[in-house]
């Protein structure tokens, strides 16, 4: 039995670790820009559509709350990565640059000043955290990404005093800083942050709305089973072309009892938690969150009654809202050398992130960001992937899904301007139900550490009463990845692949539609096991148009980064 | 099968980007036993002369560089490169200041493949900063974008041919072709020059 089981995680193992070619991020929390899973298509650093293909629901994956991402920032009404405030965790220093290419150069001399290509813009990150000093290390962090800005820049520069960033005068969609200090030993492993950050939040009304984060303040605490994270912001918006300003004040923060390690290897493994956000508006904000304050328990539970079966659950409540998330796997036992899954998930509540804010203020409009009812998902799929070799496995999935009640936008107007357009309305839901259907294949092959490759498929076909969508997803994508690893010391990771169209049909009166392409991403890296440092150089988005892929948004141009670091 | 578990935990780990530790490969011995990196380090300067390559050539005179560098060993027959390098370059059309002051950093790797001894082939990335050497800011003139920095990157490929050595010292010629990844068209160019370099350990 336990046997199997080696096998079952060896398996997942293999699969995770060659899911994906390992292509730097350009930032922390942007690994979405290379993936190639479904659909995913980037406004911008601070706001981007991310839905695997397979994972059921029209939602994308930032939509939605889970435990996991208790320490995420809270960009309008989605959970990000970006900008990461999460201290690196390994002693080092570290320096990035980079620049999405097509800038002149002496080009300039022979071409006519009207038929310039568009200013490229660069990124910049660089960091250090110190070695521990009786327990004792510092850190310090800035990072600023420009990519993604030209496009929006003459909407957005009218709005913001001075460049509304830390260099340059590219008005970047974020720009952050932060120090401190942390404390780390066997019991406790606690940090305190300070900075400043600017960051554009993209909303509902499909507006970019500046805020200045001045300061910031994140503590962080792990002890015994706990994990605990205290918040201040005092959030700063302002619109020059209108003068008007507000602040914001808040605390959020969450602490949570995990599941400790006796714990896990119970048949009961249980974990608790409670996430809060509390809030003082001063001035004119451009969003609210009803009574000021958001209260959040949950409960989480995995139930294992035996080795292949496994039961989880995720509930949480509170006076406004509630959300199930649960979901069982079995590993069938019927053929020795194929791993047989069957599984079924099921997601209900009444709203998909209920710490986000309650509503958005444009124009004298209230939005409403809730819905009254309730979404519910569910989601049946067999999965196999066989190990008849220790070089190659393939493997399938095939899930089948339906939704009633998902969570829409109801356009009441759509405000148009010049290159841009608003809407308003509000959140509804669409009370019917949408059913879809997905395909995905596998084939891995690999040669010790030498060779990593994957290449998978997937294709999805989506039908219901209701036809359109925020996002209507991509229905087929092909990728082929590899990851090489000559003598230990060079890295090559690659990605080609390609996404059919996806379309945007909410946020303009006719679709918006983002064409079908390929893109190739690659990553060159030279390491020193023995100095503890890396030298990686990164181009991204190869091949594919130069588009943009949200309304609104701006566009997605081939960049070429790199990165040394040096750890301790 | 605990093993088994952090390799899973690992592996999604990657997944999730997130707790993801990028040294690992510090703690893996055998690599950190095979690593010869930095047994050997020698510095070098060189200068020459830039050619411009295609229609650049009526953008921009013949220019000459200068600039530093180290190699290192990084594999047996491999040594990897960090350049740095200056340059002045003058229009060939009709621009509002004389010329723009260009510095080049490059990192990559230089083969020296023994069926070919002593000729050395190279590779790698390289990063080019500018600056118009102008007093005014006219944006809208032709050239105006250089009076704010622009950078481009690119990718050189270079063949090696170390003549003469003494002792630590060694010289030679090399020849470099460098594309710059610009727009409406990438920039191409070749450099010749020679190289003196001296080897600390």
């Amino acid at each position: 039995m336990n046997s199997l089981l080696n096998k079952i995680i060896s398996i997942f193992a293999v699969s995770a670790c060659v899911a994906f070619a390992s292509i730097d991020p350009e930032m922390e929390g942007m690994e979405v820009v290379s993936r190639d899973d479904g659909t995913f298509l980037i406004g911008s650093p601070t706001f981007y559509f991310d839905r695997a293909l397979g994972a059921g629901g029209i939602h994308s994956e930032s939509e939605l709350w889970t435990p996991r991402k208790l320490r995420y920032r809270q960009l309008f009404n989605r959970l990000s990565v970006l900008p990461s405030w999460a201290p690196i965790e390994t002693p080092s220093i570290w320096m990035k640059t980079g620049n999405e290419i097509g800038d002149l150069i002496y080009q300039d001399f022979i071409t006519d000043p009207n038929e310039r290509p568009g200013n490229r813009t660069p990124i910049l990150e660089a960091g250090v955290r110190t070695p521990l000093w009786h327990g004792l290390w510092a850190t310090f962090r800035l990072f600023q990404d420009d990519h993604y800005c030209t496009r929006t820049y003459a909407f957005r520069k009218p709005l913001v005093e001075g460049s509304f960033s830390f260099f340059g005068e590219n008005w970047p969609m974020f720009s952050s800083f932060y120090g401190g200090l942390g404390y780390t030993n066997n019991l406790i492993n606690a940090s305190v942050l300070a900075g400043m950050e600017y960051v554009w939040l993209f909303s509902e009304s499909s507006r970019w709305i500046p805020v200045h984060y001045k300061p910031r303040v994140e503590a962080r605490a792990d002890f015994w089973n706990f994990s605990t994270t205290l918040v201040f912001e005092n959030a700063e918006y302002q619109n020059k072309r209108k003068k008007e300003s507000g602040e914001r004040h808040e605390v959020n923060g969450s602490v949570i009892y995990n599941c400790g390690e006796s714990c896990k290897h119970g048949m009961l493994q249980l974990s608790a938690g409670l996430a809060f956000r509390f809030l003082d508006d001063d001035g004119v904000v451009y969003t609210g969150l009803q009574d000021n304050r958001v209260l959040w328990p949950f409960l989480e539970m995995r139930v294992r009654p035996m080795d292949q079966l496994k039961f989880d659950v995720m509930f949480g409540i509170n006076n406004r809202d509630w959300l199930v998330q649960d979901s069982v796997e079995y590993h069938v036992p019927v053929f020795e050398k194929m791993n047989v899954t069957v599984g079924a998930k099921n997601i209900a509540g009444s709203r998909l992130n209920p710490i986000a804010d309650t509503h958005e203020y444009f124009d004298g409009d209230t939005i409403s960001l809730t819905a009254s009812g309730k979404m519910n998902l569910l989601q049946g799929y067999v999965g196999f992937e066989d190990s008849l070799t220790n070089f190659l496995s393939f493997g399938l999935r095939g899930s089948f899904w339906a939704e009633y009640g998902a969570e829409t936008f109801e356009t009441k107007e759509y405000v148009e301007n010049g290159l841009y357009t608003f809407r308003h309305g509000d959140v509804a839901r669409i009370n019917s139900w949408i059913k879809g259907v997905t395909g995905e294949f596998w084939l891995k092959l690999w040669y010790k550490d030498l060779l990593k490759f994957t290449t998978l498929t997937g294709f999805e076909r989506i039908d219901g009463k209701e036809k359109r969508f925020e996002v209507n997803p991509s229905e087929f994508f092909v990728s082929f990845n590899a990851d090489w690893l000559i003598k230990k010391t060079f890295r090559i990771s690659h990605s080609l692949r390609y996404r059919s169209d996806a379309e945007w049909n909410l946020r303009s009166k006719d679709p918006f539609v983002v064409k079908g392409d390929w893109y190739w991403d690659a990553t060159f890296e030279q390491r020193f096991p023995k100095w503890g440092i890396t030298l990686a150089g990164s181009i991204i988005q190869a091949l594919g148009d130069e588009v943009v892929e949200t309304p609104n948004g701006d566009y997605s141009r081939v960049r070429f980064f790199c990165t040394a670091k040096k750890a301790f | 099968m605990k093993k088994l578990i952090t390799i899973l935990a690992l592996g999604l780990a990657s997944i999730l980007h997130a707790g993801e530790d990028p040294f690992a490969f510090k703690n893996d011995s055998l690599a950190v036993a095979n690593d010869i990196s930095f047994s050997h380090l020698s510095v070098f300067l060189e200068g020459g002369e830039i050619y411009p390559m295609g229609d650049l050539m009526d953008a921009v005179e013949n220019t000459l560089y200068g600039g530093i560098g180290v190699r290192y060993t990084y594999w047996e027959n491999v040594d990897g490169i960090v350049m740095f390098q200056y340059a002045y370059f003058k229009p060939r059309t009709d621009i509002y200041y004389d010329g723009v002051h260009q510095f080049m950093g490059r990192v990559g790797a230089d083969w020296k493949w023994k069926t070919i001894h002593p000729v050395i082939l190279g590779a790698g990335f390289s990063c080019s900063w500018t600056r118009a050497d102008a007093e005014e800011i006219y944006i809208n003139k032709r050239g105006g974008t250089l009076t704010d920095n622009e950078t481009e990157f690119g990718w050189y490929a270079r063949i090696s041919l170390p003549v003469f050595k003494y002792k630590e010292y060694s010289a030679g010629f090399h020849v470099m072709w460098e594309q710059l990844w610009t727009l409406p068209k990438r920039s191409n160019m070749l450099y010749a020059g020679l190289t003196f370099e001296r080897s600390i350990w």
